[in-house]
């Protein structure tokens, strides 16, 4: 089992699931400016995360079946966050309260040590996404992503990628036609 | 009406979510559906919407200068005023909607609409949703707006919100209603 695998089957386990909940197609689980502290794992769909600037939306994480997803900022520090999650295809979710989440996480070490592998990995990829953003041809951007996550490109609408991507949908279009 | 100017806050921005998702299934549908009146004299889908959207061209410009030109900060309690509390209650949507009169300023009949009516709205949201979120740390008691339908009143900021936003939920349900679609 990988970590999230075994995360989840702890969470089952302890019978800590809240809800569960259904979005339809482009529906948001959260918007601008709300708190939500609340963890989610995808059991069906896909979901992005964006940001809106006064000029444009720039899409930053997608999440997939079995991932999990959270607005991070309001997770840690219970603030509102600027982030958009909005599902991008009929998507179903569980739900964890973040009271719930942290008292399983001090019941046991191992419960801990999982969650602390979770974190190392997602600093890891954070690392890996402003490489990204620094790096200045589309072209390598592109391949970047594409060798890190193919999975991507079969999921997510072709726009969306292009905000990940941080280049026009037509720029892209070219670049996986080269 | 007494409320804790953050759970107030959090509420708007929730309804704005619920408006934003309906509006999201109101695009799934054909022009033509969006475009039938339920009966001569009522408004289709896209009318009900761009009502929102002349609403939305009057007061987010004014909630944005007005929050430009405060330095009033955040105080933990909100305590409706009494006109800005009986227009806002008058809005919510009830069980039965009830005809109200609108403003032949704010009387979108007739016109030609396509999706992008949709889309404006869908972008005023997000300029809502900005603005809801900065108010966090501004007055909702002493900033004061004014209102579309007279020069001569202001209301409390956080009488604003709830005015624009119970409109628009009030307008959301009649939209939904005309389209034919199932309430959630």
């Amino acid at each position: 089992m990988n970590l999230i695998e075994t995360l989840t089957f702890r969470i089952n386990q302890a019978n800590l699931w809240k809800k569960e909940i259904t979005l339809k197609r482009n529906e948001y689980l959260k918007v601008e400016g709300s708190i939500d502290t609340n963890l989610y794992y995808v059991t069906e769909g896909a979901l992005r995360i964006f940001l809106v600037d006064e000029i444009e939306e720039h899409t930053i994480r997608f999440g997939y079946r079995n991932n999990f997803i959270a607005a991070l900022d309001s997770f840690i520090k219970d603030s509102p966050s600027p982030f958009y999650i909005q599902a991008l295809k009929k998507t179903n979710l569980k739900v964890i309260s973040k009271t719930d989440y942290i008292s399983f996480l001090k019941s046991n070490i191992e419960n801990l040590q999982l969650w602390d592998n979770l974190l190392q990995a997602l600093i890891l990829q954070q690392l890996e996404r402003e490489i990204d953003i620094l790096t200045s041809s589309p072209i390598e951007r592109y391949k970047r992503v594409l060798k890190r996550s193919p999975q991507l490109f079969q999921e997510i609408p072709h726009k969306h990628i292009a905000s990940y991507l941080r280049m026009t949908p037509e720029t892209l279009s070219r670049i996986k036609k080269s | 009406m007494k409320v804790n100017s953050s759970l107030l806050i959090d509420d708007l921005i929730e309804r704005t979510k619920e408006v934003i998702n309906q509006t999201e299934t109101l695009k799934e549908n054909s022009l033509e559906t969006l475009n039938k009146k339920p009966n001569p004299n009522s408004w289709s889908t896209l009318e009900c919407i761009e009502h929102l959207n002349y609403y939305g061209y009057f007061y987010l410009p004014e909630i944005k200068a007005r929050l430009n030109n405060s330095n009033k900060k955040a105080e933990a309690v909100f305590k409706s005023g009494i006109l800005g509390n009986y227009f806002a209650i008058s809005l919510l949507p009830k069980q039965k909607l009830n005809k109200m009169k609108t403003f032949k300023s704010m009387n979108p009949s007739n016109s030609k609409l396509n999706k992008e009516v949709l889309n404006t709205f869908l972008n005023q949201q997000q300029t809502l949703l900005k603005l809801l979120n900065k108010s966090r740390d501004y007055s909702l008691n002493k900033i004061k707006t004014s209102i579309s339908i007279t020069k001569l009143i202001k209301i409390k900021l956080g009488d604003t919100f709830r005015v624009v936003i119970y409109h628009n939920q009030r307008h959301l349900v009649q939209a939904l209603k005309a389209a034919k679609l199932n309430l959630p």
